[in-house]
């Protein structure tokens, strides 16, 4: 049986300090499945991850907290230890070495720390972990890359935008004004300004 | 406020209604009725005079207890020791002191008829006590001095205020008996002031029992670190007990570190060490000890684990059967190897010291091996027999049956003789 009660701590001692951790949890869809659940992290400052942010998928097996959680990433990642095809994860703690004693919480922030130290030796994909070995600038290239499309919010980054089309000799005000009204879409902005 | 009623009074009377009870008598029975004052129950027995019986009483026909002749058997039985009464009702307790208000001057002549009594003129006297311990002080009793009371005044044999020693005496200072000193840990006025001995055993007991409530207070705010519940708020009694590990200091439920340590694990997982080590530190540890308290030293949890395993030595193994079967365990077995003068002893039975641990078992080897064996009929009767037994202990730690069975099993399968190695693990 799903510990329920432990589930609803571990949930509420999560978010509320989610903004200084930089993971939360929330249930799945907003469902009211408990043993559903999808957790968030934000990319490691300092790694091709930064800036990121990161989905994933979480379900409890019935066994919880005695059995490990299961977690997969949603968000497309380029990293060694997580594949690059459907978000598996190569960690430790997640499989023989889990404790009843970590939480979902301390699972998330593991998976930060494993976005901040690959481990290229003991990999889940074989050819970003080649790539991480062999040509290190070609992986933290791809890595960065593969942020910018998949794990950055169009949200994100508003400033950045403006400051493109800025350059490209439209006035900030109009610029921003057009971004608005396209939710932030960078390409549809600039179409609507070349027109209008 | 209490009523007597007093039950008898002719001799010959008596001694025919009590004659098919015991064939002895020589007590009149009077039960207080209801008396609750001061929050206790003073079932009386009142007596034939004694002194009556040996022809001396001073108080005559004044006295407060029963003047009737019986056989002189009785009467030297009856006056040799109070204890030694063979009649006595079993919910009444014996008291052969003149009652109080006879003391204080207020002599009546025995009277079977219904008598009030003020519950507060009685002291507390411990039961079972003679007569003539109860020396009352003179100089409070004047009209005492030449009584039937022999009189040899000993301080230490008066006994306290029960009412002081309770909470508050309402004579105050007038009270006649002596009012204990005040007890500085449970703050009651018991301590007796003509008794060392027995202040040292109280102030220790107190002192015993104030250190086991701070514990217990300490280990209301424990939580276990698995269900992440306070360990003393579980639903459920059996579930408000911390299982503490003999290697590491972090506290957890009863039922979480069992439950985790009987784990059938997920794949890949090394049971041997994964699941016995410590969820927080992963240190090993090879038993779980179950207390209802949580420690705050090393001498605490080194007393609690002492008490369990001086529990389990009182206990007679299962598996070791008197010698008649095989514990895995041997001479590591937290519970008791005795022979029966009749088992047999095996040929070369030699008492042995503690070995480390050198052997581990995978766990997939024995429950294969169980699966095979377990089609034998015995196996599935020894099966039931452990688990009926289990249920039974209950209290005590017996984590991972098939795991016994499983070891036991293998062992016979592969004609171990060397039981030794095989430490203690859960037992």
């Amino acid at each position: 049986m799903l510990d329920v009660s432990r589930v609803q701590k571990e949930l509420m001692e999560c978010n509320r300090d989610k903004a200084i951790s930089g993971v939360s949890i929330v249930l799945h869809d907003g469902g009211s499945d408990l043993s559903h659940l999808s957790g968030t992290i934000t990319g490691p400052v300092g790694t091709p991850y930064e800036g990121g942010t990161f989905q994933i998928d979480i379900s409890l097996p019935s066994g919880y907290p005695f059995e490990p959680p299961k977690m997969q990433f949603i968000t497309k990642v380029w990293h060694p230890n997580i594949s690059s095809q459907n978000g598996a994860i190569c960690l430790d703690i997640l499989k023989d070495q889990w404790s009843p004693a970590l939480t979902l919480k301390t699972a998330l922030l593991s998976l930060q720390a494993l976005l901040s130290a690959p481990e290229p030796d003991d990999p889940q994909d074989a050819v970003v972990a080649q790539q991480y070995l062999r040509e290190y600038p070609t992986f933290v290239a791809t890595a960065r890359y593969w942020t910018e499309v998949f794990a950055k919010r169009t949200s994100v980054g508003i400033e950045e935008k403006v400051q493109k089309l800025v350059e490209m000799g439209f006035s900030e005000d109009l610029v921003k004004n057009t971004l608005e009204s396209v939710n932030g879409d960078e390409n549809m902005a600039l179409e609507k300004l070349c027109s209008g | 406020m209490g009523l007597i009623k007093a039950e008898g009074g002719e001799g010959v009377g008596l001694g025919e209604g009590l004659e098919g009870v015991s064939g002895r008598w020589e007590v009149a029975k009077v039960v207080v009725v209801g008396d609750r004052a001061g929050g206790r129950d003073f079932p009386l027995l009142a007596m034939v005079c004694t002194f009556y019986q040996k022809g001396m009483c001073s108080y005559g026909s004044r006295c407060r207890y029963d003047h009737v002749k019986v056989s002189h058997h009785q009467a030297s039985a009856s006056s040799s020791s109070s204890n030694s009464l063979p009649y006595v009702a079993s919910d009444s307790v014996q008291i052969t002191y003149p009652l109080m208000d006879a003391l204080n001057g207020e002599f009546k002549a025995a009277s079977s008829a219904p008598k009030e009594l003020t519950a507060s003129s009685k002291p507390f006297v411990p039961p079972g006590k003679p007569a003539w311990t109860q020396t009352f002080e003179i100089h409070t009793f004047p009209e005492n001095q030449g009584g039937h009371v022999p009189m040899a005044v000993r301080l230490a044999d008066l006994p306290i205020c029960s009412f002081a020693a309770a909470g508050s005496c309402p004579h105050g200072e007038k009270c006649p008996h002596i009012h204990g000193d005040l007890c500085s840990i449970c703050e009651k006025h018991c301590l007796h002031p003509y008794r060392p001995d027995e202040r040292v055993e109280h102030i220790k007991l107190c002192q015993k029992n104030n250190k086991r409530l701070e514990a217990l207070k300490l280990s209301q705010e424990i939580e276990c670190s698995v269900c992440l519940d306070r360990v003393l708020s579980k639903p459920t009694a059996a579930e408000r007990k911390f299982g503490l590990l003999s290697e590491c200091d972090h506290p957890f439920c009863i039922s979480c570190i069992r439950n985790w340590r009987s784990n059938s694990p997920a794949s890949g997982m090394d049971v041997n060490n994964a699941v016995r080590a410590c969820p927080i530190c992963r240190k090993i540890s090879y038993f779980v000890i179950p207390s209802v308290i949580w420690y705050s030293t090393k001498e605490e949890k080194q007393e609690i684990i002492d008490n369990y395993k001086a529990k389990l030595k009182s206990i007679d193994c299962k598996y070791f059967d008197f010698g008649n079967g095989t514990c895995p365990f041997g001479t590591s077995c937290f519970y008791r190897h005795t022979y029966k003068p009749h088992a047999k002893r095996p040929p070369n039975f030699r008492p042995c010291t503690y070995r480390p641990r050198q052997v581990v078992v995978a766990e997939e080897a024995i429950e294969n091996i169980v699966r095979e064996l377990v089609i034998e009929e015995e196996l599935v009767d020894l099966a039931r027999q452990l688990v009926i037994e289990e249920e039974e202990l209950g209290d005590l730690d017996t984590e991972d049956i098939g795991s016994f069975l499983g070891m036991s099993a293998l062992l016979m399968q592969l004609g171990f003789d060397d039981w030794d190695s095989f430490s203690d693990d859960e037992n």
